[in-house]
């Protein structure tokens, strides 16, 4: 046996050196070698560990057949046993970082072992993984390559051998979220006297508490006349027709989806279910309106309460999703909704 | 009676006549402060204690007023925000029964000192 | 006003039979103190001890840290309006003994649980572990009320240090520091150019061991009241909260208030430090509306450019602490506050609940929930089932070798709001 701490990696097609674009289709296969990145990670362990292996798939099959990869990847990795879990960098590859991701968060879940990627600060797969994962801020393309596995072979060897790891600045790493309890050489309210002269004198400070930021969206006016109101009904609570056929993710979702309800007076069961896996979903299923109330909408519609309800319905999951993605998801269905004329929208969440 | 307190303490139901008695938790007693906040009714005292140990005390006693106006926005920001606080603290701790009488004791005593405060109001 | 705060450095406590200062040494004369403490016929017995810096002490439940002093020149000895008749504090000199203080220990209600420790880990996170602690552990007579339990111990602790202090009266102090600020007007023509700076210091007011006393006024009948930084300093606030640990003022605190030492210390440099606002926090929101409209109402009267505003406590006060900084940056006043924050045992979750845009200007003295290991004491002064309070709460916490969790917040002056301590935050 050698004394060597064990390192298994993750990369994607292009990465594992299988091809580019048109090979983002290939299915996760585990090579017991390494391959692309890996190898220079390893040289950068000054020998203190190895990297056992490679896992490899192609960015279009994980994030569309999510499940299955994960499955596969956790088999291998349970098999392996490494000390320690590896994936990218991903620089800002989206789909890349979304994989590397989901990884990442399913083996610090289930294995509870350490795990490093590396990530540009926009990719779209940071939020998922970062309270769980040591992810180095690297540049937003492969040129960072260079500069990133040196900082993530130096975090993956202190987290093996469990030393202290130092401030994001110090390691390079994007910050989880943690608010750390030190004793530090000043005390508070020296440095209380020292923020304000600072202030005063107009300099830069920083706070020791920084306020989180909401962006604060004005609301539209109010609907002048209900009864001429078109309606549209939208959710995050993963209403979909039975069989979901645009197959949206049960968690951290990539898309959403629109269905034509027009024919219908309520999203009843069995036609609609949830595909949401982020709560109890038995009574969804039973009756889908309890999460997105077309039923209601409709009756208020014959009643002449409102005057209409959309004609498409709007849907995706909300747990897991980064806000960069229900940004995006917002603004694209905001648009639709707009050019069909929607004076209102019903949001409902679970 | 210009206000009603909102208590699981029975030693506060004893004691006073404009008592709502939550037979239940802390956290339920916070709740039905909620609501009756959303109701339109304001806070009179905060709903939380001023020390960690007393917030881990298994009993609480709000003072809200009687008279039902429009919600204060305010008010439900602040009893939103101890639900949470409450719950951040609680929900990964076990309730301190064994000095059971000596917090009902000072939600008591911290209440009439409350209750003091907002004598010769009307 | 000045005052000359006259420092002898004492570097161990003995007990004897005479109360004296030898070469740094101080020797309490234990029956005498016992005897004075005594002559409150409700003290029913009196124990005194010794924790040395680095001894596997533990003191539990500590209700107060008071520091021995004796005035020598100016003013009245002890403390005025509670342990003297009244008399300005702030003038004249002080002398101190200089790390060594008076910890009073004795539980009004079971659920108290401050704990020093005097090495290891727990040393780490609480400043009186670096302090020579004569440990003054009271009973009372049965059937005394809380209230009247509470002021006993209260008054006994003062009073102890006053005793304690008599033996550095004829003393040659160490070092001398001199604290001289004279009235607004006089320091605003001299430094002309300096922003105008206040300190509004919050204090618990809000019933059983909930209390703060200035000059010996209960402070939750006051309105906010203008102080010279110096009065603070010579005794004239005192602690009367029992629970709070981690961020409770004792009276020591008060005596040595950092950020009045802090911004002293900028005085007629960067700053010109006009003198403290005393901020009683009050249970009801109007006690909350009022306290913060006449805080900042003064620091407008005062023509103030900041003011660095303190906590004591968590919970309700940070209420009080955002409606003092809104305000204040509302009416162009910057202000930059000093409090703790709870983000959870691993410290992921965030402090959401207590935030306002205006606070841009925080500074952190640590989570209230960070969770530390301690191992057993070889000696436990005050009252070792106490422990089972702090260790007990959560499954798992006590391990069968004594060794135990606890959360910072038992721990104290841990988390100390007027930054006393040297514990923060930072994001990882």
């Amino acid at each position: 046996m050698s004394d060597k701490f064990k390192v298994l990696y993750y990369v994607n097609q292009f990465f594992g050196q299988i091809g580019g674009e048109d090979k983002a289709g290939i299915e996760p296969e585990f090579r017991k070698e390494k391959v692309g990145p890996a190898i220079g990670f390893e040289s950068k362990l000054k020998s203190e560990g190895e990297v056992i292996g490679t896992l490899i798939c192609g960015d279009n099959y994980f994030n569309e057949h999510k499940e299955e990869s994960l499955s596969f990847v956790m088999d291998v990795i349970k098999k392996e046993a490494p000390d320690i879990f590896v994936a990218g960098p991903a620089f800002n590859a989206g789909r890349y970082g979304v994989a590397c991701a989901e990884i990442c968060k399913a083996v610090a879940d289930e294995m509870g072992i350490p795990v490093v990627t590396g990530m540009y600060i926009e990719n779209p797969g940071l939020d998922t993984c970062r309270k769980e994962a040591y992810v180095i801020e690297t540049s937003d393309s492969a040129g960072g390559m260079r500069k990133a596995l040196p900082s993530m072979a130096k975090i993956t060897c202190k987290l093996a051998k469990g030393l202290e790891i130092g401030s994001p600045e110090e390691e390079g790493f994007i910050a989880r979220g943690m608010r750390k309890s030190l004793i530090v050489e000043k005390r508070g309210s020296l440095r209380a006297v020292e923020m304000l002269l600072k202030r005063l004198k107009g300099e830069e400070f920083e706070t020791e508490m920084p306020m989180p930021v909401f962006n604060i969206v004005e609301p539209a006016a109010a609907i002048k006349d209900l009864s001429k109101a078109t309606i549209a009904l939208c959710t995050s609570g993963g209403i979909v027709p039975a069989g979901n056929p645009d197959h949206i993710q049960s968690a951290s979702a990539q898309k959403w989806g629109k269905y034509d309800v027009s024919g219908r007076d309520a999203l009843n069961a069995p036609d609609f279910y949830t595909t949401h896996g982020g709560y109890d979903p038995v009574y969804a299923n039973e009756i889908p309106d309890r999460v997105a109330p077309l039923d209601i909408l409709k009756e208020f519609e014959k009643e002449g309460y409102i005057g209409k309800v959309n004609n498409y319905f709007y849907t995706t999951t909300g747990t897991g999703t980064s806000v960069a993605n229900a940004v995006k998801f917002g603004t694209e269905i905001g648009k639709e909704l707009k050019e069909a004329g929607v004076d209102g929208v019903i949001l409902t969440s679970t | 009676m210009r206000n009603i307190i909102i208590s699981n303490n029975p030693l506060v139901a004893e004691k006073y006549e404009n008592v709502f008695f939550v037979d239940g938790s802390v956290e339920e007693t916070l709740v039905k402060v909620r609501d009756l906040v959303y109701e339109g009714h304001e806070l009179v005292s905060h709903p939380l204690a001023a020390s960690l140990r007393v917030l881990f005390s298994p009993y609480r006693s709000v003072i809200v007023a009687n008279q039902c106006e429009q919600l204060n926005f305010d008010h439900a920001e602040i009893i939103e925000g101890s639900i949470c606080k409450y719950k951040k603290h609680m929900d990964v701790r076990k309730a301190d029964e064994a000095n059971s009488d000596d917090y009902k004791t000072v939600d008591l005593l911290l209440l009439q000192s409350a209750l003091n405060d907002e004598k010769g109001k009307w | 006003m000045k005052l000359e705060i006259g420092r002898i450095f004492i570097k161990d406590i003995q007990l004897g039979s005479e109360t004296s200062v030898k070469s740094g040494v101080l020797t309490v004369d234990e029956s005498g103190l016992i005897a004075k403490l005594k002559e409150d016929e409700r003290i029913k017995d009196v124990k005194i001890d010794v924790a040395r810096p680095g001894e596997k002490v533990r003191i539990i439940p500590v209700k107060d840290v008071i520091e021995p002093r004796v005035k020598i020149e100016g003013g009245l000895n002890g403390f005025p309006g509670v342990t003297a008749k009244p008399a300005q504090c702030g003038e004249g000199r002080t002398q101190v003994l200089y790390g060594a203080a008076v910890v009073t220990v004795g539980d009004i209600v079971g659920f108290q649980e401050g704990v020093i420790d005097m090495w290891g880990e727990g040393a780490k996170w609480t400043p009186f572990s670096q302090t020579y602690n004569l440990t003054v552990d009271i009973n009372v007579i049965d059937g005394i009320d809380p209230h009247t339990h509470e002021e006993i111990v209260r008054i006994a602790g003062l009073r102890a240090a006053e005793f304690i202090g008599q033996a550095g009266k004829d003393v040659t102090p160490d070092e001398v520091l001199t604290f001289e600020i004279g009235s607004v007007f006089e320091e605003t023509a001299k430094y002309p150019n300096l922003p105008k700076v206040l300190y509004a210091e919050m204090m618990i007011t809000q019933g059983l061991l909930h209390d703060t006393y200035i000059y010996g006024v209960n402070a939750q009948t006051i309105l906010p009241a203008v102080l010279h930084p110096n009065e603070e300093l010579d005794s004239a606030v005192i602690s009367g909260n029992c629970v709070a640990a981690c961020d409770k003022i004792t009276t020591y605190q008060h005596q040595n208030n950092s950020v009045i030492l802090d911004l002293y210390a900028e005085h007629g440099k960067e700053i010109n430090f006009m003198g403290c606002i005393m901020a009683p926090e009050h249970t009801t929101l109007a006690g909350k509306f009022r306290v913060s409209d006449y805080t900042v109402k003064l620091a407008k009267l005062l023509g103030a450019d900041a003011v660095v505003v303190s906590e004591e406590g968590y919970g309700n006060p940070d209420s009080d602490l955002l409606m003092i900084c809104k305000k204040c940056e509302k009416a162009g006043i910057k202000t930059v506050l000093i409090t703790d924050e709870c983000a959870g045992r691993d410290g992921m979750s965030q402090p959401l609940a207590d935030t306002a845009v205006e606070a841009v200007a925080v500074v952190s003295t640590g989570n209230v929930s960070h969770v530390i290991t301690v191992e057993p004491a070889e000696k436990v002064i005050g009252k070792a089932e106490s422990i089972a309070v702090l260790a007990g709460g959560w499954d798992g916490a006590l391990a069968e070798d004594g060794t135990f969790q606890c959360e910072l917040n038992a721990v104290i002056g841990s988390t100390s709001e007027i930054g006393f301590h040297n514990v923060t935050c930072r994001l990882y």
